[in-house]
């Protein structure tokens, strides 16, 4: 994202917030407010992740008066989320408030990051508030005994003609999961969460029903993990979240764990494969999961890349063949369709495997040549 | 103090395109303050039974006026505190050029209009309307006088440059529930479809009541005396017309109505002269406003844009 357009003072708050809120923030609708710059942007929709979802707030300068604090306007949904209403001063002497609007400063690149924490601190408790009021004997008890979980958020949902629901977003595990990654790039703590969704319940209901269940992850572990594959234990009639997530934790403990070592089989497979290919053009070092290789078949080259599922080795190496001689019609090099079926077994040594490609490529690399002709001939 | 809900918001098609073309004219985002009355509908409908009738429904808010100051946060804080000693001064001044005799122009609440933004009232706008409400609850326990109208313009988020589009709602403050009502907003336009809210209508500017005319029959008594009223008179006269002399008004009523026609038209054309006279010096200082205008943005754009070294 550039921030060319936003005024040098914009630009550099949100910059600073950008780099330095602890999670992924995304900027939307860029636009101007001025009648005669319209290419001066000053203000901007955020979207802020909360309980695995995501708030749109806009954020509005105003550039023709650059000494003005900004204002906010919350989603349609939370027309009842005032955050600084109390201090309008219930007792007249609201001087002495301070929360981070008071003395603004537009030289201050802190000042906007600011801002959004406080106020996203402020929307959580205004969502516990709201969930806490919902009348349902089981959402009382089920809060009462997950409450004091560190992270945990929580969102009442009340859209009109929609049923009420509540939806928690509990981080399990307390494991720091990129620190068991060697030469981690992430920047941002990656977290696992269960989100449970509970139909706000009708008093005359005889049997509660289960909450919707669904894992969800923050974005950049799916490179190590494949949180859609986990399957869920299943949620037995009376049961509670206190007794569903141990042994969740437990099962996605021993699976985190076994991704990571996974890691290190791929590692070994790519490099059984570098006697036969040669030393891989490019290969990703963290989490081993795509290689590229040059190879020759007689006079035609062409680069091989491999792509390793997070399942590997269950899960065969998709392969892509990409001609180094042959371009189509755009000026693009010719590549083959994605190759899923090609003879593997996951109880192969890795050498084995590595041999088994090589075998393959010999056939498969005369076809692609073919084609690559046949496509060269037709431009 | 109880909220009155109103029934509508009703405002004039001519204040609200004078609004319109503020807005769409302004440099950047503005509000400012709206003026007018609230009136109680009369029950179109009369019944016998005795059932109390909606008390909520029958109150109307019309805005006849507003003061734009041009410059965002002129009478709020960043927080959207309320500095009730320049909102005093703003909403004083607003209602004493308006001839303040008439009760037509209270201080009924105040408009944000911000460009490309979601029409929703914002965190500020909220805190504005708290303590406007706060305030003047504070101050005076009357009712008509509780500035809670609120109504925001925005233009669409992903809006065109070719097409001016602008989207406005009405809004009452509600002070015990704290929230927004969204109220529906009626234009009062002129014609005979209209002619039902114009009832209770009195002009803002009625001609200067003159002695005068009377005094020209008396038998002449002190000289000076007679004088000094005829220049007074003259004076306000002045106000409304162009050159048009006191002593003329006589030849309009008693004896000499059979030049009446001609002598009113040439009233009218003087008043006419007034106006033109006015609007050109409203145009002279307009010039001058721009001018200082461009030149307080020349301003603020060194603090915004620091010039690279």
């Amino acid at each position: 994202m550039s921030y060319d357009g936003f005024l040098p003072f914009i630009s550099a708050q949100l910059q600073y917030l950008l780099n330095h809120y602890p999670h992924t923030i995304q900027i939307e609708q860029a636009r101007s407010g001025t009648r005669y710059f319209p290419g001066s942007l000053d203000r901007f929709t955020l979207l802020i992740p909360y309980c695995q979802d995501h708030m749109k707030w806009d954020v509005i300068y105003n550039a023709e008066f650059p000494l003005a604090a900004p204002d906010v306007i919350f989603g349609a949904e939370d027309e009842d989320f005032h955050p600084f209403h109390v201090v309008c001063g219930e007792d007249g002497d609201s001087r002495l408030v301070k929360n981070s609007l008071t003395d603004w400063n537009n030289k201050d690149p802190t000042r906007l990051l600011a801002l959004v924490i406080e106020l996203r601190d402020k929307y959580r408790s205004y969502q516990e508030k709201r969930v806490g009021e919902v009348d349902d004997d089981r959402l009382k008890f089920e809060i009462s005994t997950i409450v004091s979980r560190e992270g945990i958020e929580m969102h009442m949902s009340s859209g009109f003609e929609k049923p009420e629901e509540v939806k928690f977003a509990v981080p399990l595990m307390d494991m720091n999961i990129n620190k068991m990654v060697s030469a981690c790039p992430w920047r941002h703590p990656q977290k696992i969460y269960l989100q449970v969704i509970y139909p706000v319940g009708r008093k005359y209901a005889s049997a509660p029903s289960a909450p919707r269940l669904k894992l969800m992850c923050t974005p950049e572990l799916k490179a190590l993990f494949s949180i859609d594959d986990v399957k869920l234990p299943p949620w037995l009639d009376g049961m509670c979240m206190a007794e569903y997530l141990p042994h969740l934790e437990e099962l996605l403990q021993r699976l985190v764990i076994e991704a990571v070592t996974l890691i290190d089989v791929r590692r070994q497979f790519i490099e059984a494969l570098a006697p036969l290919l040669g030393r891989p053009l490019e290969a990703d070092p963290v989490f081993c999961r795509k290689a590229s290789f040059l190879v020759c078949s007689g006079p035609f080259t062409f680069m091989l890349h491999v792509f390793l599922s997070t399942n590997f080795p269950k899960q065969q190496p998709s392969l892509m063949l990409q001609s180094t001689q042959h371009f189509n019609s755009l000026g693009m090099p010719v590549k083959s369709p994605l190759i899923t079926e090609y003879p593997w077994s996951p109880r192969w040594e890795t050498s084995q495997m590595a041999d088994r490609i090589s075998d393959f490529l010999v056939d498969e690399s005369l076809n692609f040549k073919r084609h690559c002709n046949e496509s060269h001939l037709q431009y | 103090m109880d909220d009155l809900p109103f029934q509508k918001i009703t405002i004039s098609g001519p204040t609200l395109s004078a609004l319109m073309h503020r807005i769409a004219t302004s440099l950047g985002d503005v509000d400012g303050l709206l003026f007018g009355h609230v009136t109680r509908l009369t029950p179109s409908t009369l019944t016998d039974d005795n059932t109390p009738q909606n008390p909520d429904s029958d109150l109307v808010a019309t805005i006849t006026s507003f003061f734009c100051p041009n410059i965002p946060l002129s009478f709020y804080d960043s927080l959207g505190r309320v500095d009730s000693a320049t909102l005093h001064r703003l909403v004083s001044s607003t209602t004493h050029q308006s001839n303040s005799s008439s009760s037509s122009s209270n201080f009924l609440g105040w408009f944000s209009a911000r460009r490309k933004s979601p029409i929703r009232p914002s965190m500020r706008e909220f805190c504005v309307s708290q303590s406007l409400s706060r305030l003047k609850t504070a101050a005076k326990g009357d009712k008509d006088l509780n500035p809670c109208v609120f109504l925001l313009f925005t233009t669409p988020v992903h809006g065109e440059m070719l097409y001016h589009t602008h989207e406005y709602r009405a809004y009452q403050f509600q002070v015990n529930s704290r929230c927004f009502e969204p109220k529906t907003i009626a234009i009062d336009n002129i014609g005979p479809d209209f002619r039902g809210n114009y009832g209770c209508f009195s002009p803002n500017s009625p001609f200067p009541e003159l002695k005068c005319a009377s005094a020209m029959n008396d038998e002449a008594g002190e000289d000076l005396n007679r004088m000094e009223r005829v220049s007074k008179d003259q004076k306000e006269l002045d106000m409304v017309a162009e050159g048009f002399c006191v002593g003329d008004l006589g030849k309009l009523m008693g004896s000499e109505t059979v030049n009446s026609t001609m002598s009113l038209e040439d009233l009218y054309e003087k008043m006419l002269g007034k106006l033109d006279n006015l609007a050109r010096q409203v145009e002279k200082s307009n010039a001058k406003v721009l001018e200082m205008e461009n030149h307080n943005r020349k301003l603020r754009y060194k603090i915004a844009r620091p010039v690279p070294e």
